[in-house]
C-alpha cells in the first residue's frame, strides 16, 4: 500500500476552507468553493468540520461504473484521472461514489475528483492547522495508532 | 471590478421590492469597501432626525472586498446603520462564513429599508431573491433557527445571518450573528434588524470570486500568509485564543474587574486561554472562513451546574465582561453566559457591563432586592450573571431596565450610579482600562460608535512584541514611544491605527492580522487590492482611503450634532484612580484627554474647539460634497 492519500483530522480542521480556497485556484484558477475537489462539511451548532475528499478506494466504483472508460488512474504515477474529452456527464460515479466526493463540474459539465495534483496537493500544502496530511496510508494508520495510545498510556 | 467588490443588493421591506446595482468605480476606489462603502451608504440614505428602531433607519450589510479570497483572514463583514444605543454612527463586524458565501452568490452588499409588516427572512439563492415568512422562526433563539432554516430551505450548507429574541425584543445591544457564534456585537445592529421585522438573511453562493490580476492576486496572498504565520505572536494567538493574552493584560493593570474599580484580579488563571486549554474545556479551535489562525475557541461544560453548556467562545472580552468585571472566576458560569449571549443574540460586554454595573448599584445600596425582582445581586455570583443574561434577552423583571443599556438605566435609577455606568456616548467600554493606556484613551474616546477599541486598535503601544515595537518607531520615529503610560505620540499612533483599521474592516480582514499581530502590512493590502480590483494604488492611497473612511463616519455624526464634548470616557475614569497601580498615572483627566485632543483634532485638520472638519481637510479627502452638506446644516469646521 504504498499509493499516498489525502486524509483529514477533524480534530485539528478549524473549518476555514482555505483547502478548497488553493484546490478550486490550482483547478480553475478562480476561487470557488463549489468547484473544489476537497469540501469541508460543517456542523456550526457544534463548531465541527470535517473535510470531504477522494478516498483512492481499493476498488474505485466510479470507474467500474464509468460507460465510456473516462474514470481512470495515470498508470505510472496512480493519480486519479478525469479524461475530460470521453466524459459525457452521465452521473454514474457522482451516484456510485460512496463518500459524495465526485461532482459534476457545473461549467464543463464533465466529472471532478480529487487528482492529487500530480503529487503535491495544495490542499495539504495550504492547510493551515495541520489538520490534512499526504502521505501512504500505512503512515496516516502508524501515527494515529501512535497518536491513540499515547494519549492514553503515557498521562 | 464586479467580480471582486459584488453587487449591491438593495430590499425595501415595507413593499416586499429588491434590485440590485454593480459597485461603480468611483465609490470602490475612494472607500474601498466593506465598512468604507456602507459608510457612503448610510450618509445617504439616513439623514437626521431619524429614528434608530424606525423603518427609516437603514442596515447595512458588506462584506470585506477580499472575502471569498485565499487572502489570509480577510472573512470579515460589516454591518452598518444608526445606533440605538448611542443614536450616533455605528459599524460592527462579524466573523464567520458568511460574508464568503454572500460574495459567492454574487453580492458584496445588502442594503436594507423600511420594515416588514410580519416577520420575514430573506433568502438569497445566488441570483434568486426571496422575503420568506419567518414566523415559525420568530421568537427562537439563533442556534434553532439556524438549524430551522436550514431545514426549511432544504440545505445545511447555506449560511446563515440572524437576531436572536434580544433583537427581536429591541435590547439597544442586541448582536447580529453569523454563522451562530460570530457576533457583529457592538452598538445594537441587532434591534435594528429586529425593528425591521427581519429575522435572518440565508445565503447559498455556488459562484466564484476572481481577482483581475489572479496570478499575482494569488502568489501575493501567499506572501500575506507567509508574513502572517510568521509574527512572534501567530502561535499563541492560534493556540490559546484572544484570552490566552488575558494573564499579560492583568499584569499590566489594564484589566478592568469589579465594573472597573479595580484593573486586575487576584488570580486570573481561571479566565485565561491557558485554563480552556489545560483544563479540558476547548474541545477545538475554530477559523472564520480564509482564517490561517483560527483563534476562535469551541467549548463545552461537562460537569457541575453549567453542565451541557456549549458554544463558540469565550473570547477575551467576553472572559472580562462577564467574568472578572463581575467577580466572576468561575470558568463554566462564563461559558454558559457567554452561550446563552450568542443563542440570544446580545454583545457579551455590554451585557457584562450592565450586569457589573448593578452588582454596583446593589453593593453601594441604589438598587436593593425589591428591585431585583426579590434578588440579591452580589459580586462573584456566576448564577445570577447566567440567570440576568435571559432575563435581559427577553427583557422579563429587572432585565428589561439592563437592556436599555448602562447609560438610560442609570438616568433612570438616579443618583450617583451614572458615576459607575463605564460608558462614553452611550456604548459600554469594551475591556481595557484606558487609565494605563493613553493611546486607548484617546482612541475610546474619538471613537465614533463610542467607548471601544474596534476602530482603532491601539495595542502596540505596550510594545509587547518585536513587531509591535517596530510598528511604533516607524509611526513616532522612535522605539521609546512603545509606553502607554506617556500622552506624547499618542495622536500621530492613535490615527495611523485608525487609517490602517478602516482599510482593513474595509477588506474584510480581521485587525488581529494588521493591528494585533502586524503580518497583514498596508504595502501588502495596497498590493492585493490592486491586483484584486486591477487598480493600482500605492500603501501611501490605500491609508489616505482609510483617512477618507474615518473623517466620512466623524462627519456623519457631526452631522447629528456631535461635537468635542461627546469625546470623553467615562466618569470613573476621569475622576477615580486605578487602585491597582502606585503610580500617578493611572487616571483619565480632562486636562491630560484635552491635551491629547487638541493633537489630534490638529493632525486632522479638524476645528479644535468643536473637533468639526474643516472644508480644507475635506477637499483635500476628496469629500468637498460632504463638506457643503456640513456647511449647509451649519456644521462645518471653522479655518
Amino acid at each position: 500500500m504504498s499509493q499516498k492519500v489525502v486524509s483529514a483530522n477533524s480534530q485539528l480542521c478549524t473549518g476555514c476552507k482555505q483547502c478548497e480556497l488553493f484546490c478550486s485556484f490550482e483547478h480553475e484558477g478562480i476561487y470557488s468553493p463549489r468547484l473544489a475537489r476537497i469540501r469541508v462539511v460543517k456542523f456550526e451548532e457544534k463548531c465541527l468540520s470535517v473535510p470531504v475528499t477522494c478516498a483512492y478506494c481499493e476498488r474505485p466504483v466510479c470507474e467500474e461504473v464509468c460507460p465510456v472508460g473516462a474514470m481512470k488512474h495515470d498508470p505510472a504515477t496512480g493519480a486519479a484521472q478525469v479524461l475530460e474529452d470521453l466524459c459525457i456527464g452521465c452521473k454514474e460515479c457522482v451516484n456510485v461514489c460512496p463518500l459524495g466526493a465526485v461532482e459534476i463540474h457545473p461549467k464543463k459539465g464533465t466529472a471532478m475528483r480529487c487528482d492529487q495534483c500530480k503529487g503535491d496537493p495544495a490542499c495539504v500544502k495550504y492547510c493551515p492547522a495541520g489538520a490534512l496530511q499526504y502521505e501512504p496510508l500505512a503512515h496516516t494508520v502508524r501515527d494515529k495508532r501512535r497518536a491513540r495510545v499515547t494519549a492514553w498510556s503515557l498521562d | 471590478m464586479r467580480q471582486i467588490a459584488g453587487d449591491i443588493l438593495f430590499v425595501n421591506l415595507t413593499n416586499g421590492t429588491w434590485w440590485r446595482e454593480p459597485v461603480s468605480k468611483n465609490v470602490l476606489l475612494p472607500y474601498l469597501g466593506g465598512r468604507g462603502i456602507n459608510a457612503r451608504i448610510l450618509w445617504d440614505h439616513v439623514k437626521p432626525g431619524t429614528d434608530p428602531l424606525g423603518p427609516e433607519n437603514v442596515l447595512i450589510f458588506g462584506a470585506g472586498l477580499l472575502s471569498g479570497t485565499a487572502a489570509p483572514s480577510s472573512g470579515r463583514t460589516t454591518v452598518t446603520c444608526l445606533s440605538p444605543a448611542t443614536g450616533l454612527y455605528l459599524k460592527t463586524s462579524g466573523g464567520g462564513q458568511w460574508g464568503a458565501e454572500l460574495k459567492f452568490a454574487g453580492f458584496g452588499y445588502i442594503v436594507i429599508f423600511g420594515r416588514a409588516e410580519e416577520p420575514v427572512y430573506l433568502w438569497i439563492d445566488d441570483e434568486k431573491i426571496e422575503i420568506r415568512d419567518a414566523s415559525k422562526v420568530w421568537g427562537i433563539d439563533v442556534r434553532e433557527t439556524d438549524l430551522a432554516i436550514k431545514k426549511e430551505l432544504g440545505d445545511a450548507d447555506i449560511q446563515i445571518s440572524s437576531i436572536g429574541p434580544a433583537g427581536e425584543k429591541l435590547v439597544r445591544f442586541a448582536a447580529v450573528m453569523f454563522s451562530v457564534y460570530h457576533a457583529a456585537g457592538r452598538g445594537g445592529a441587532g434591534a435594528v434588524m429586529g425593528s425591521k421585522n427581519l429575522k435572518a438573511i440565508a445565503v447559498r453562493g455556488s459562484g466564484s470570486v476572481a481577482a483581475a490580476k489572479p496570478v499575482l492576486f494569488h502568489e501575493t496572498t501567499i506572501l500575506a500568509r507567509k508574513n502572517l504565520l510568521s509574527d512572534s505572536a501567530a502561535q499563541g494567538l492560534a493556540t490559546y485564543g484572544t484570552s490566552g493574552s488575558l494573564n499579560g493584560v492583568n499584569e499590566l493593570r489594564v484589566f478592568p474587574a469589579y465594573n472597573f474599580q479595580r484593573s486586575c484580579v487576584d488570580d486570573v488563571y481561571p479566565l485565561t486561554g491557558q485554563y480552556l486549554v489545560e483544563k479540558g474545556y476547548l474541545q477545538r479551535r475554530v477559523a472564520c472562513f480564509g482564517c490561517v489562525i483560527g483563534c476562535h475557541r469551541y467549548s463545552t461544560v461537562e460537569r457541575g451546574v453549567f453542565a451541557g453548556s456549549y458554544a463558540g467562545g469565550p473570547e477575551y472580552e467576553t472572559m472580562s465582561a462577564l467574568g472578572g468585571g463581575c467577580g466572576v472566576m468561575d470558568t463554566a458560569a462564563v461559558i454558559r453566559a457567554n452561550e446563552l449571549c450568542n443563542i440570544y443574540g446580545l454583545d457579551t460586554i455590554s451585557t457584562g457591563s450592565v450586569i457589573q454595573w448593578a452588582m454596583e448599584c446593589y453593593e453601594k445600596g441604589a438598587l436593593g432586592r425589591q428591585d431585583l425582582d426579590g434578588r440579591e445581586l452580589r459580586w462573584g455570583d456566576g448564577e445570577a450573571v447566567v440567570r440576568l443574561v435571559r432575563q435581559i434577552a427577553f427583557r422579563e423583571g429587572f432585565g428589561d431596565l439592563l437592556a436599555e443599556g448602562v447609560k438610560r438605566a442609570a438616568e433612570r435609577v438616579g443618583g450617583d450610579t451614572y458615576k459607575w455606568a463605564v460608558h462614553s456616548k452611550g456604548l459600554e467600554q469594551s475591556r481595557v482600562d484606558t487609565r494605563s493606556a493613553k493611546s486607548y484613551a484617546l482612541a475610546f474616546a474619538v471613537n465614533p460608535r463610542g467607548a471601544d477599541h474596534l476602530h482603532t486598535e491601539t495595542f502596540a503601544e505596550f510594545g509587547l512584541s518585536p513587531e509591535a515595537r517596530a510598528l511604533i518607531k516607524t509611526i513616532t520615529g522612535d522605539e521609546k514611544y512603545a509606553n502607554p503610560y506617556i500622552t506624547e505620540k499618542r495622536a500621530e499612533i492613535v490615527r495611523w491605527h485608525e487609517d490602517c483599521y478602516a482599510v482593513t474592516d474595509a477588506l474584510g480582514f480581521c485587525a488581529f492580522s494588521t493591528t494585533a499581530l502586524y503580518g497583514i502590512t498596508p504595502k501588502l493590502m495596497a498590493d492585493l487590492f490592486s491586483a484584486a480590483t486591477g487598480y493600482n494604488i500605492s500603501e501611501q492611497e490605500i491609508m489616505l482611503a482609510g483617512r477618507r473612511i474615518v473623517t466620512l463616519e466623524k462627519c456623519y455624526n457631526t452631522r447629528l450634532g456631535a461635537d468635542r464634548k461627546d469625546d470623553t470616557l467615562a466618569w470613573r475614569l476621569m475622576n477615580e484612580r486605578s487602585p491597582d497601580r502606585p503610580d500617578t498615572i493611572a487616571i483619565n483627566s480632562t486636562a491630560e484627554l484635552d491635551q491629547m485632543l487638541d493633537e489630534y483634532y490638529s493632525l486632522h485638520g479638524w476645528d479644535l474647539a468643536t473637533s468639526r472638519p474643516k472644508r480644507s481637510t475635506l477637499n483635500s479627502l476628496g469629500l468637498a460634497d460632504i463638506a457643503d452638506e456640513l456647511e449647509m446644516a451649519g456644521r462645518i469646521g471653522k479655518e
